[in-house]
């Protein structure tokens, strides 16, 4: 139980004043359950305070800790030193930045640019059909779970940084989920707008339909599947 | 030492802190004044990143149509778990407009579950009562186990749809007050490591809570009390500091919340001996026991070193041992709060103890303000063109004990009541702004940059953390609280001798936590002051010293601190006017037990 490890961490690093790139090995004796954003912590306040990098809650809800581990994009709160020896069989690891938009320093990135993709998709109700009696719609709960799924996304952007369409003129998978929800979502009018982002040359049809999406989802989303659906055009429940 | 002030930025509105409450402030701004210049800034990456996104349990509002349930019991139940200490004109209003809010939420594009006729479902959350506690109230509409996320995504779809300005991953460093007007904010841009001034007709604090000042809490990095230590450097009053909750397990070191489900499942609550404990400290009700008993019943464990220490996150706890409950009830009550187990200390609650510990949760007291969400001060007069709202606030909704489900209800509400009054405000007022002398962020960043000692600032801020969670969480002490004090003050001495490893302030982390360090001892000093003044226990704030609640203190505490250690106390007297008033069923607005 009280076992520890030995653990080694090549940090890619990046320092914007000299616009310096660089590795940087840290090494540092690490509990089982200790995970990736203590160990950086344990960095800053043990060895080197200047190293950068992000998070926010640190259980998985918001996405601010994503960064890749051994090529792998990943929330660095949601693995545990002792799992990460076991899934990657070694005591050494990358860590990196997500490559989804510019590096700031170290493992921080632009995340302001990478949400730019997911602005363009329009991530709210363009033209809200107006309620009945002037409260709250009826969703039939049957027609809530088609979708319901997608709207769990965190905009951690470990898809997009797996996906291997995304980085050129994609405008990645979590920014077609923003825009596939909402053709689902009944309350949504305007939805001409939607299927014209989706079927537009940075739409879904630049999918390569790697599934990388689904297999790094840390909310375990099947990306791909709702992508899919969007390639065959059987968003709405009466297509189904 | 000179800092130079890169840019001027002018706006209609500034909003501190892009979360639940700041954003619909925004949203509702710009829904009733298109074209206004709405700024809104944040610490973090992006809004979506907000501690508002990871709430969970729901957002209580009584539904006109419901036959079973009444706002007044609403309104009950808030006063209730109060201890009587909420303001009963702020708790009527925000239970009163609380649907409307849930339906603006809704057309919207929130996604709500919904029961099988498509409408809202809703559920039921300790303390909240039909007919003045005779049964439990389903009042809690809710988004499957993510109801903050769905208010944040809404929140900031609708400023986004509407035109507002982001300006992420910075730091509000000064407020611009002068003659009780604000006119605006300095702000630290992290990207580039420069200083700009913001001007704005109103300015809307909404920076969130303080959870960072303890251990172990269930609070997101950044909630380091950043707007409370704002105001009170501006001379601004917080209400209530003292008054702190604290959720009794939280999971061993992550702190996120295992539910109370656990132990209405059957959960055994066992020290280092593996005795059930609880059997001692309430023979009858055991581990279904009220939150704070069982919450002091952990920490006496440990207290008395029965607890367990965890090596790898250098903290003592208890275990809760789930091993006895039938696979079922894994598998389908609570498969959740297992995988928390698995997912953030490996450990499979079938086979294994769990280790727990009360965790912070929620600060009751805030930035004092009126019911309108006016930054007010010590005399009650407000602060023209400032609000706030959301956790950093305290108007006073919860008292000295929120109810679950409670926050999310405030900060959308409060949000959208503030936006209200800063539209009036903005209307009224002509366009011209005072320049205000600045000169309170340069003392300070030019303190940082020329300390030349050698320390861990880390170290500092883990020392002063575990000294907040011995001292003042769900037990405290005269001596304790003393103590506790004294050595604040030689933090405080620390970390300003402290140098920063590097020059550069673009995206300097360590220069971010080091403001942030700064928070933290300012928020904790104030709260230790408060609670020791309070000689009595009242909701989440327990005396083991003075273990009963005193008429005496049935008074809001108002605390000032305009430089490090000069706290000045106050009173302000709690608002019962619903009891005053004298109508239909006024008499359960007196100052009544909490029973439960």
């Amino acid at each position: 139980m009280t076992s520890t490890f030995d653990i080694t961490l090549n940090v890619h690093r990046f320092d914007p004043d000299s616009k310096k790139t660089w590795v940087q090995t840290y090494t540092l004796q690490a509990g089982r359950i200790q995970r990736f954003v203590d160990l950086l912590r344990r960095i800053n306040s043990e060895i080197d305070p200047t190293l950068a990098w992000g998070s926010s809650c640190e259980h998985g809800q918001c996405g601010t800790c994503s960064m890749k581990i051994n090529g792998k994009p990943l929330l660095a709160c949601e693995l545990l030193v002792e799992n990460a020896v076991a899934y990657f069989g070694t005591t050494t690891f990358e860590v990196e930045p997500l490559g989804v938009a510019q590096v700031v320093r170290d493992l921080v990135v632009d995340t302001e640019k990478a949400y730019e993709r997911v602005d363009r998709a329009k991530p709210f109700i363009i033209d809200p059909r107006p309620a009945a009696d002037g409260q709250e719609h009826a969703i039939n709960p049957a027609e809530l779970e088609h979708y319901v799924s997608a709207t769990r996304c965190i905009n951690c952007f470990c898809c997009a940084s797996a996906c291997i369409s995304s980085h050129r003129n994609f405008l990645g998978p979590n920014a077609m989920l923003a825009a596939i929800v909402r053709v689902m979502d009944p309350r949504e009018g305007e939805k001409g707008q939607r299927l014209k982002c989706l079927y537009s040359d940075e739409g879904v049809y630049r999918c390569h339909s790697s599934r990388a999406c689904s297999f790094v989802c840390p909310k375990e989303i099947d990306v791909a599947h709702f992508i899919a659906l969007a390639k065959e055009g059987r968003m709405t429940p009466q297509e189904k | 030492m000179t800092i130079p002030i890169s840019s001027n930025l002018h706006c209609d509105v500034l909003i501190i802190g892009a979360g639940g409450a700041g954003l619909r402030c925004a949203a509702e701004i710009l829904e009733h004044m298109p074209g206004a210049t709405v700024v809104a800034l944040t610490k973090v990456p992006h809004p979506q990143k907000s501690h508002t996104a990871t709430a969970q349990g729901g957002l209580s509002a009584v539904d006109s149509r419901d036959p079973l349930d009444a706002t007044i019991f609403h309104i009950f139940d808030t006063w209730k778990g109060s201890d009587c200490t909420a303001d009963q004109h702020v708790v009527k209003k925000i239970c009163e407009s609380a649907w409307e809010q849930i339906v603006w939420l809704e057309n919207r594009g929130m996604h709500f579950s919904r029961d099988h006729q498509g409408r809202l479902s809703k559920r039921t959350f300790g303390g909240h009562t039909r007919n003045f506690g005779e049964s439990s109230a389903y009042r809690a509409v809710f988004e499957a186990d993510r109801t903050g996320k769905g208010i944040m995504d809404t929140a900031w779809g609708e400023s986004l749809k509407r035109g507002i300005i982001f300006v992420n991953h910075c730091l509000a460093v000064e407020l611009l007050v002068r003659d009780r007007q604000c006119v605006g904010c300095i702000v630290f841009k992290q990207k580039t490591g420069e200083f700009v001034r913001v001007l704005a007709k109103a300015t809307v604090v909404a920076s969130g809570g303080s959870g960072q000042v303890f251990k172990v809490t269930t609070n997101c990095r950044q909630n380091t009390g950043d707007g409370l230590a704002l105001a009170l450097e501006a001379g601004l009053p917080l209400l209530d500091p003292e008054a702190v909750q604290f959720h009794p397990t939280g999971i061993v070191g992550a702190g996120i919340l295992a539910s109370e489900t656990l132990r209405s499942v059957g959960g055994i609550l066992r020290n280092r001996d593996l005795e059930p404990f609880m059997a001692r400290y309430a023979p009858k009700m055991r581990e279904l026991a009220p939150r704070d008993l069982v919450a002091r019943a952990i920490e006496s464990e440990i207290r008395e070193g029965r607890g367990i220490r965890n090596p790898d996150h250098d903290t003592d706890h208890v275990w809760i041992d789930l091993r006895h409950l039938p696979d079922e009830v894994h598998a389908k009550q609570i498969p959740e709060v297992s995988s928390f187990f698995k997912r953030y200390v490996n450990l499979d609650p079938q086979k294994d103890l769990c280790p727990v510990r009360p965790s912070n949760h929620y600060h009751m007291g805030g930035i004092a303000t009126n019911e309108f969400g006016e930054v007010v001060d010590t005399a009650r007069q407000p602060i023209a063109g400032l609000y706030a709202v959301g956790e950093c606030a305290a108007a006073s909704f919860h008292g000295f004990n929120r109810l679950g489900t409670n926050s999310l209800l405030e900060l959308i509400t409060m949000g959208k009541i503030a936006a209200e009054r800063a539209l009036d405000h903005i209307r009224r007022e002509p366009a011209a702004l005072k320049d205000t002398a600045q000169s309170r962020f340069v003392q300070r960043f030019s303190r940082y940059r020329e300390a030349a000692g050698k320390d861990s600032l880390g170290r500092i801020r883990d020392t002063l953390r575990n000294l907040m969670t011995e001292q003042l969480s769900v037990f405290r002490t005269e001596a304790g609280i003393t103590a506790a004090i004294e050595s604040l003050r030689e933090l405080k001495e620390r970390a300003d001798r402290t140098a920063l490893s590097s020059r550069s302030w673009a995206m300097n982390q360590e220069l971010v936590e080091r403001w942030e360090l700064d928070n933290l001892l300012s928020v904790s000093l104030v709260i230790c002051e408060g609670a020791l003044q309070r000689r009595e226990s009242r909701g989440a704030h327990y005396r083991d010293d003075y273990p009963d609640r005193k008429d005496e203190f049935n008074h809001h505490t108002v605390a000032t601190m305009p430089r490090f250690g000069e706290v000045k106390l106050e009173r302000r007297e709690v608002d019962m006017s619903i009891f005053t008033a004298g109508g239909a069923h006024h008499e359960k607005f007196a100052v009544i037990e909490r029973k439960y």
